[in-house]
C-alpha cells in the first residue's frame, strides 16, 4: 500500500446507501402494518403503513435499476436461465418481486375495508417477505470476504435492527397525536435503536482488532469526514441521543419529543448505512 | 486434511485432461518498463483511466540506499473466484478447461457486485463512450488473453515482457515452465488469507506488498509509513 496507490473507484456509490435506507423503512412499515392485526393500538397505521411501504418499494426499485450501469438489463436478474443462486442479489431480486406482488394483493384486500382473515394472512406473508429485504441487503455486504467490517454474519441482523428502528420512526411520524400507537412505537424505537447501538459498538470493536485492513477501516470510519458521518451523525446524534431521549420519562407522553427522537433515528440510520457502505470500500481503492 | 490437499469441486488442480493456466511473475526480473501495460492496452483498446493489468511500485529505503519494488497486477483467475460466486446473472463465469475467469458482456447488468467481491481490484467498469467498440457500461477484466491462448499464443503482456518477468503456461502440465518455476522457487500470491487460490504467482515479492491484512508480520516502520500514506490520501 502507500506508494502502491493506483486509480481504483469504489464499486457501490451513495445510491445504494439510499436504497438500503428506503428498503429498511419499507420493511419496518410492513412489520407495523402486520403488527396492527395483533395490536389494536396500531390499527390507525395499518393502511398508511401498507401504502407507504408499496410507495417506497417503487422508489427503491427505481433506485436499484437506475444504479445499474445497464439499467435496461434489469430483467436479466429475473431471467430463470440467468439466475445464479450463490449471489444474494439474485435472492434479493426474487424477494423484491414477491414482496411487491404480495403488497399489492394486501392493499387490494385492505381496500375492501373489512378485517378479513385473508387480509391478516396477506399482512403476515408481506411482513415475512419484508423481513427478507433487510436480511438480503445485509448478506449482500457480508458475503464479501475481503472487505473488513462487511464480512460479519451480524450484518443482516444489524440491517433488520435498522429497519425496525427507521420503520418505527416513520410510523411515529405517521401516527401524529395517537398516544396509544406512540406508546408502542416508542418501545419499538427504543429497543431497536439500543440493539443497533450494541451491534455497531460490537462491530467497531472487532474491526479495530484485525489486520492492517481492519485497522485502516476503523481509522477511516472514525476520523475525518467519514468519522463525522459515522460517529457524529450515525452513533452520537442518530443512536445514542434518541435512545437517551426515549429513556427520559417525561418524554413518554410528549408527541414533539417522540417526533424529534424519530427524526434523529432516521438521520442516524441513513448515516450509518452510508458509512457502512462507503467506509470499507474506500480502503480497497488504495490496494 | 491439510489446506494444501483440500480441493473444492470447481478446482482443476491435478485433474487429468484439464488444463490449469497460470502466470508466474518474477519480480526480480521486472524493470518497471510498463510494456505489459501498453501491450494490454493495445490488444484490447482499454480506455484511459482503467487497466486490465497495471504495474504499481513502492520505493523502500532512504537515500542513497533506495530500491523500487514493482508488483505487476492483473486478474488472478482464482480457483475459487468470489466474483463468479457473487454475479447474480452468471455474467462472470469460470472456464473449466483452463481455469479462465471470463465475462459475458451481453449479459452483464453492471451491478458491480463482482467489483466489490474481488480482493484484488482487478475489475473495472468500462466507460460509456469508446472509440472502436460498442462494449460499454459493463464490467471488464483481464481474460488471460483467452483468444490468444486458444490459438496457442501467450498473453500479450507475456509476449512483450522485455525482461521475461512474466511466464505463462499450464500448471497441470509437469513439463511447462510455470510448473517448473512454481515447483522450484518460493512463490507468493496476493492476499492468500482470502482463500481464493490465485493463479498468478509471484517470485521475489515482499510479503508486506502482497498481503493486506497481516500487520502482525510487518515491521513497525512499514506500518507507520502506511499510516502516513493513509493520512496523506485522506487528508485527516
Amino acid at each position: 500500500m502507500g506508494d502502491y496507490v493506483w486509480f481504483h473507484d469504489v464499486s457501490w456509490h451513495a445510491t445504494y446507501a439510499i436504497y438500503f435506507f428506503v428498503v429498511g423503512i419499507l420493511a419496518g412499515l410492513s412489520f407495523l402494518s402486520y403488527g396492527s392485526w395483533l395490536m389494536p393500538a396500531l390499527r390507525p397505521l395499518r393502511e398508511k403503513a401498507a401504502y407507504g411501504s408499496l410507495g417506497l418499494l417503487a422508489v427503491g426499485g427505481l433506485l436499484l435499476i437506475a444504479d445499474l450501469s445497464q439499467p435496461m438489463r434489469f430483467l436479466n436478474i429475473l431471467n430463470p436461465a440467468y439466475l445464479h443462486f450463490t449471489s444474494p442479489l439474485a435472492w434479493g431480486a426474487l424477494n423484491i418481486v414477491a414482496f411487491g406482488i404480495c403488497s399489492i394483493l394486501y392493499i387490494l384486500e385492505l381496500k375492501k375495508g373489512e378485517d378479513s382473515a385473508r387480509g391478516k394472512l396477506l399482512a403476515m406473508v408481506t411482513a415475512i417477505l419484508a423481513l427478507g429485504l433487510p436480511v438480503y441487503t445485509g448478506y449482500d455486504l457480508s458475503v464479501h470476504q475481503s472487505r473488513p467490517m462487511w464480512n460479519t454474519p451480524i450484518m443482516p441482523v444489524l440491517f433488520v435492527g435498522l429497519a425496525i428502528a427507521s420503520g418505527s420512526a416513520v410510523g411515529t411520524l405517521l401516527a401524529g397525536g395517537n398516544q396509544a400507537a406512540q406508546k408502542i412505537l416508542r418501545e419499538f424505537m427504543l429497543w431497536s435503536t439500543v440493539a443497533v447501538g450494541v451491534m455497531i459498538v460490537g462491530i467497531l470493536g472487532t474491526t479495530n482488532y484485525g489486520g492492517s485492513a481492519e485497522e485502516l477501516t476503523f481509522m477511516l470510519l472514525t476520523t475525518g469526514t467519514m468519522g463525522m458521518i459515522f460517529v457524529g451523525l450515525g452513533i452520537v446524534a442518530g443512536t445514542a441521543a434518541p435512545a437517551a431521549m426515549l429513556f427520559v420519562a417525561h418524554l413518554k407522553e410528549q408527541t414533539t419529543g417522540l417526533a424529534i427522537a424519530a427524526l434523529l433515528i432516521l438521520i442516524g440510520s441513513a448515516a450509518l448505512r452510508y458509512a457502512l457502505l462507503m467506509g470499507p470500500q474506500q480502503l480497497q481503492t488504495l490496494y | 486434511m491439510s489446506e494444501e490437499l483440500r480441493v473444492s469441486p470447481i478446482e482443476t488442480r491435478g485433474v487429468a485432461g484439464k488444463r490449469r493456466f497460470a502466470m508466474v511473475v518474477d519480480t526480480r526480473r521486472c524493470i518497471g518498463c510498463m510494456a505489459c501495460q501498453v501491450a494490454c492496452k493495445a490488444e484490447y483498446d482499454t480506455p484511459l483511466g482503467v487497466n486490465r493489468t497495471w504495474v504499481p511500485y513502492k520505493v523502500s529505503g532512504k537515500y542513497p540506499n533506495v530500491k523500487k519494488h514493482f508488483l505487476p497486477r492483473l486478474c488472478n483467475h482464482c480457483d475459487d473466484p468470489p466474483c463468479v460466486r457473487n454475479c447474480p446473472v452468471e455474467a462472470t463465469f469460470k472456464v473449466e478447461d483452463g481455469g479462465f475467469v471470463l465475462q459475458r458482456y451481453e449479459r452483464c447488468i453492471g451491478c458491480r457486485s463482482c467489483m466489490a467481491a474481488c480482493p484484488y481490484n482487478a475489475r473495472f467498469m468500462l466507460p460509456s463512450h469508446r472509440t472502436y467498440t460498442p462494449i460499454t457500461n459493463v464490467v471488464d477484466k483481464c481474460t488471460f488473453c483467452f483468444h490468444r491462448v486458444t490459438q496457442n499464443l501467450v498473453p500479450a503482456c507475456v509476449q512483450t515482457c522485455i525482461g521475461r518477468s512474466r511466464v505463462f503456461g499450464d500448471l497441470n502440465d509437469p513439463n511447462s515452465e510455470v510448473s517448473y518455476l512454481v515447483a522450484n522457487n518460493p512463490t507468493q500470491v496476493l492476499r492468500p488469507e482470502q482463500g481464493t487460490k490465485p493463479h498468478v504467482f509471484y517470485i521475489g515479492a515482499d510479503r508486506s506488498h502482497t498481503e493486506f491484512a497481516r500487520d502482525a508480520y510487518r515491521r513497525l516502520d512499514v506500518m507507520e509509513s502506511e499510516r502516513a500514506a493513509f493520512n496523506k490520501h485522506f487528508k485527516i
